[in-house]
């Protein structure tokens, strides 16, 4: 068609369409030489604007030029086919012009994308070179930072200071002309002189180790003179026993106590002291001595070294032992209670001896973990005793130091810390181990100069001789007088058991000649059956009857009459009176609450007490009590008012010297005995 | 009941000295003080000690006000009878009488004003003074006791006026008969004796025990305690509690009360005794028991009716015995606390 004869013309003008094209180009390279038409050229002379009106306008005439050619044609004709080819051939020269137009907007194109690539490019390469300095830049500083930061090891020795470094280092060293000016210079001085000092120095501690170990060389040697001495001196110690005994002096005795003693812990050591100091002083009778095992004393303070080693054996062990049991939580509860009742292996043993040759022997304990002292005690007689049945408790060891000190019953720990250790444990109270362990009373704790207040509950309590000096007198003075009054209940227990109320005879003028009741039964009973009794409420109501007191019951009789005696024996007899509670069955049973004169009897024997103490140290109060309740029984069936109604004669004649019978708007009958007239009157 | 509390504190002798003597405390007396704020008792052990009953009723009455204002020893033996005039108390025990002055009485260290000692027969035993009884129309003072005899005393010069014999036994109560003026004495003996004092001679015995209504030969035939109000007597002791019309001598009533009685007084329309046993008894005049109300001692010796017109707030019944305890009535129908030594 006409389109592709004039590419033909145009080889130059590059189309999609390939092959055809590049032939024509190969054609256009000869015509090149002669004439060429460049519509490359020509694109950039013409205007594109008014191409485009062209390119209009030629569309117009087109439509015009087609509108016609319809019109002709469908009028019909002879000369429309003229006008027809005529119009034919214009439209022919306008696409032509079309073309052209069209050719010229494709060059048009064309160029422009590769200008706008050949710009793009070279904003490429220009980016591309941005980044690639930017990099570089950012490396540099980097490393500029890293230049910077960088420490050298120099600085971190701590050189010394400037003034000191001019004023010390010699000239040659600190070249102070050229430092001063330049630091970098300055620098590599002092690191000079640093230098120099530290060889200094490393010359001095070689010179100094092995002068220590000269020094060590001569200890050894002094040791081993001085070890060598000690057996000698020894043999001489030896070689002098026989001279101390036959001198009385035992220093070497009294020097090994002082040894063990050293061992003790601080309560112990306390009390032991001032119990050798006031045996010494005082009291002839008391003698001290410690017993135990010192080596376990010196086992507990061994050095930690040696623990840590035995742990890692330990753990070796443990880890054979994991695959059997485990002990169970029981037992590990108690053996944590054993660790926490554990005693010091050292004890300090106290022996008293009384008058009568019996002695108080007492061992003083430390627990260590509850910071309190315990004692055991026993008391051994010059002779056998033999034990009457009523009398079991009064020398047993639990309980003969029982109460020394009103309301000291020893069961209970003293130190408030220790029930927080008890709570960890599972332990309730001291009570279910003093047997075990001894007795934790006060004034043992007092004894070992440790005292625990009560208001202030102190964290460490520390033991404080001038405490225990300042009890150690009353104590020991309490301690005898409790074992002889024990010894002496004792023996008048024997009696009492076989009827016999062993009245001494410096006591006998407290009481008529002729005495007719006899005591028929004295046996102990246990405290409840003593708050059971129906007449003994007043004394517990009052508070006399606490579980530390020691209960009797006596029965004395008189022909139909039998009078029932329950006693209160309070462990601090004799200064605190044995109380009595009286039942009488007579005619009736007649007790404080229903006869004033049972209620007379009773006051006549526990508030009269002291008339009745005897000789001191008045241990016959117990017995002298119980005599004169006879006397009483039979002054009162003697006084009884015959009853007019009742036939018979009374049962018991009188025989009493009474000045008058009834007394009183109680109408009291005569209980106070009169020596040495033997008469009875009223109080 | 208010009784002491088992103590915690540990017993040193000192404590358990006082505990036995408490226990073993017996109140014989009592007396109202002219003011009617203060009680006096007297014990056992002689001493005397003075309450105050104005304190112990009011609303703020603490433990503190329950105890004794103060305590002091008046005799050696005890102290079995005390009275009070408008001025003095006066307290008679082994054989002496002793007076005290109320307005001194609260301060320590109180003093007797003065004591007197009837002249008795005997001089190897010192005869105890169980009543005394004042006479305000003589202003005397008669004392009845061990030695049988009725002895009155004039109370300004302090001398011994008269001398009445005729119990053969001590002498427990005396009782004044404001009329005539008459005096009545009840005994060992198991006598109720009426004296004149103007002529000074027994006009009147009456022997309880044989009569066989009232008496009861087991607990023998003692006159513990007597009362009269002009026409009539009640008297009570080892024989029965008895009401007496004392013109004709006969028992009209006899109260059912098995215990014997150691202390009876007319109130109102009312007889109120007590004695062996816990409670306070109030008997109708016609022999009917109204009301038996118990106190906190197991047996008692004393009444006493704080009539005082000085102090209608402590309008109390108050009574004593075998115990360190008194115990105040309020209302008769009831114990209200118990004063204690």
């Amino acid at each position: 068609m006409s389109s592709e004869s004039s590419k033909k013309r145009k080889p130059k003008v590059i189309r999609s369409d390939g092959a055809p094209a590049e032939g024509k180009r190969n054609r256009s390279d000869t015509e090149q030489e002669g004439k060429y038409y460049s519509e490359e050229a020509e694109v950039d002379l013409r205007d594109p604007g008014r191409d485009y009106e062209l390119y209009k306008y030629t569309c117009q005439e087109l439509q015009r030029l087609m509108a016609e050619i319809q019109d002709l044609k469908s009028r019909g004709g002879k000369d429309v086919a003229v006008e027809i080819e005529d119009r034919r051939i214009q439209s022919c020269v306008h696409f032509m012009t079309l073309k052209k137009l069209n050719r010229l907007a494709h060059i048009r194109l064309k160029k422009g994308r590769d200008q706008t690539h050949e710009a793009k490019q070279k904003v490429d390469a220009y980016h591309l070179q941005l980044q690639n300095l930017l990099y570089e830049v950012m490396h540099l500083q980097k490393e500029i930072t890293k230049c910077l930061e960088f420490k050298s090891k120099h600085e971190e020795i701590d050189l010394v200071s400037l003034e000191e470094f001019y004023k010390e280092a010699p000239p040659d060293i600190s070249k102070a002309e050229v430092t001063m000016g330049d630091p970098h210079q300055q620098t590599l001085a002092r690191l000079d002189w640093e230098l120099e000092q530290r060889k200094r120095l490393a010359e001095k501690y070689r010179e100094c180790l092995s002068n220590k170990e000269k020094i060590l060389k001569e200890i050894e040697v002094k040791k081993e003179y001085l070890s060598s001495l000690q057996p000698r001196l020894n043999s001489i110690m030896q070689a002098s026993l026989p001279v101390q005994e036959y001198l009385f002096m035992p220093f070497d005795q009294a020097h090994k106590q002082y040894e063990t003693a050293r061992h003790l812990p601080p309560p112990l050591y306390v009390l032991f002291v001032q119990a050798t100091a006031y045996g010494q002083a005082c009291d002839k009778t008391l003698s001290v001595a410690i017993e135990g095992s010192v080596d376990e004393a010196k086992a507990l303070f061994k050095p930690p070294e040696d623990s840590q080693d035995d742990e890692s054996d330990s753990d070796a062990e443990e880890e054979q032992t994991t695959k059997r049991r485990r002990p169970t939580l029981g037992v590990q509860l108690d053996d944590k209670r054993k660790e926490m009742l554990k005693r010091h292996p050292l004890s300090v043993m106290l022996d008293l001896k009384c008058k009568d040759d019996s002695v108080l022997h007492l061992t003083f304990y430390y627990l260590m973990n509850l910071n309190i002292m315990t004692v055991k005690a026993k008391v051994t007689t010059a002779t056998e005793l033999i034990t009457p049945i009523s009398a079991g408790d009064l020398l047993s060891p639990d309980s003969v130091l029982s109460c020394l000190y009103p309301g000291d019953h020893g069961k209970k720990t003293p130190n408030p810390a220790n029930q927080y250790q008890f709570d960890k444990v599972g332990i309730l109270t001291l009570r279910d181990y003093v047997l075990d362990l001894g007795h934790p009373y006060l004034w043992v704790q007092k004894l070992g100069g440790l005292h625990f207040p009560k208001e202030q509950p102190q964290h460490t309590v520390i033991a404080d001789h001038s405490l225990s000096a300042s009890h150690m007198e009353t104590t020991m003075k309490l301690l005898k007088t409790r074992v002889q009054s024990r010894l002496a209940l004792h023996k008048q227990f024997a009696s009492l058991e076989h009827g016999i109320v062993p009245v001494t005879s410096d006591c006998q003028y407290l009481f008529p000649a002729k005495v007719v009741s006899r005591l028929v039964k004295w046996v102990t009973i246990a405290h409840e059956d003593y708050m059971e009794l129906h007449f003994t409420k007043d004394i517990v109501e009052a508070g006399l009857a606490e579980d530390t007191n020691l209960y009797y019951m006596a029965l004395v009789e008189r022909g139909t009459a039998k009078l029932q005696a329950a006693v209160v024996l309070n462990p601090g007899y004799s200064s605190i009176p044995p109380v009595f509670q009286l039942c009488l069955n007579w005619k009736g049973e007649k007790t404080n609450s229903n006869d004033d004169n049972i209620r007379a009897m009773e006051s006549e024997v526990n508030v009269c007490y002291k008339e009745l103490c005897g000789p001191r140290p008045s241990h016959q109060l117990l017995t002298n009590q119980l005599q004169r309740l006879c006397v009483l029984l039979d002054v009162y069936l003697e006084t009884d008012s015959h009853d007019d109604s009742v036939e018979g004669p009374k049962e018991f004649p009188q025989e009493k010297m009474c000045l008058r019978l009834f007394r009183g708007p109680s109408r009291m009958k005569p209980f106070k005995y009169n020596h040495p007239q033997g008469f009875f009157s009223h109080r | 009941m208010e009784r002491a509390v088992p103590h915690a504190i540990p017993l040193g002798q000192m404590e358990v000295f006082q505990a036995l003597q408490r226990l073993h405390m017996t109140i014989f007396s009592q007396s109202v003080s002219p003011c009617g704020k203060f009680l006096a008792a007297g014990n056992n052990y002689g001493q005397i000690a003075i309450f105050s009953l104005s304190a112990a009723l009011s609303s703020e009455a603490k433990e503190e006000s329950k105890k004794p204002v103060v305590t002091f020893q008046a005799h050696d033996g005890p102290v079995y009878s005390m009275v009070s005039t408008d001025r003095h108390l006066l307290s008679a025990g082994d054989g002496e009488v002793k007076a005290w002055l109320w307005a001194e009485i609260l301060k320590k260290g109180c003093k007797e004003l003065w004591r007197r000692q009837p002249p008795y027969r005997t001089s190897l035993e010192v005869p105890e003074i169980n009543a005394l009884l004042l006479v305000p129309k003589e202003n005397s003072l008669i004392l009845a006791g061990g030695d049988c005899q009725l002895h009155t005393m004039d109370l300004e010069t302090g001398a011994f006026t008269r001398a009445l014999r005729g119990h053969t036994d001590y002498i427990h109560c005396l009782a004044l008969r404001e009329r005539s003026p008459e005096v009545l004495s009840g005994g060992e003996d198991g006598a109720v004796r009426l004296w004149d004092l103007r002529t000074a001679k027994e006009v009147q015995t009456i022997e309880v025990y044989k009569h066989e209504e009232c008496s009861r030969p087991h607990n023998g035939r003692w006159i513990g305690c007597l009362a009269t109000d002009s026409d009539w007597m009640v008297c009570g002791g080892g024989p029965a509690l008895t009401l007496w019309h004392l013109r004709s001598s006969t028992p009209t009533t006899i109260f059912p009360m098995r215990a014997p009685q150691k202390h009876v007084t007319f109130y109102q329309d009312l007889i109120l005794s007590a004695g062996q046993g816990r409670c306070v008894n109030q008997w109708q005049l016609s022999g009917e028991l109204k009301a038996q109300v118990p106190g906190s001692s197991p047996g008692l010796l004393s009444l006493s009716l704080n009539q005082q017109p000085a102090a209608p707030e402590c309008k109390v019944l108050t009574a004593a015995g075998n115990s360190c305890r008194v115990d105040v009535f309020t209302n008769l129908g009831y114990r209200a606390f118990s004063l204690s030594f």
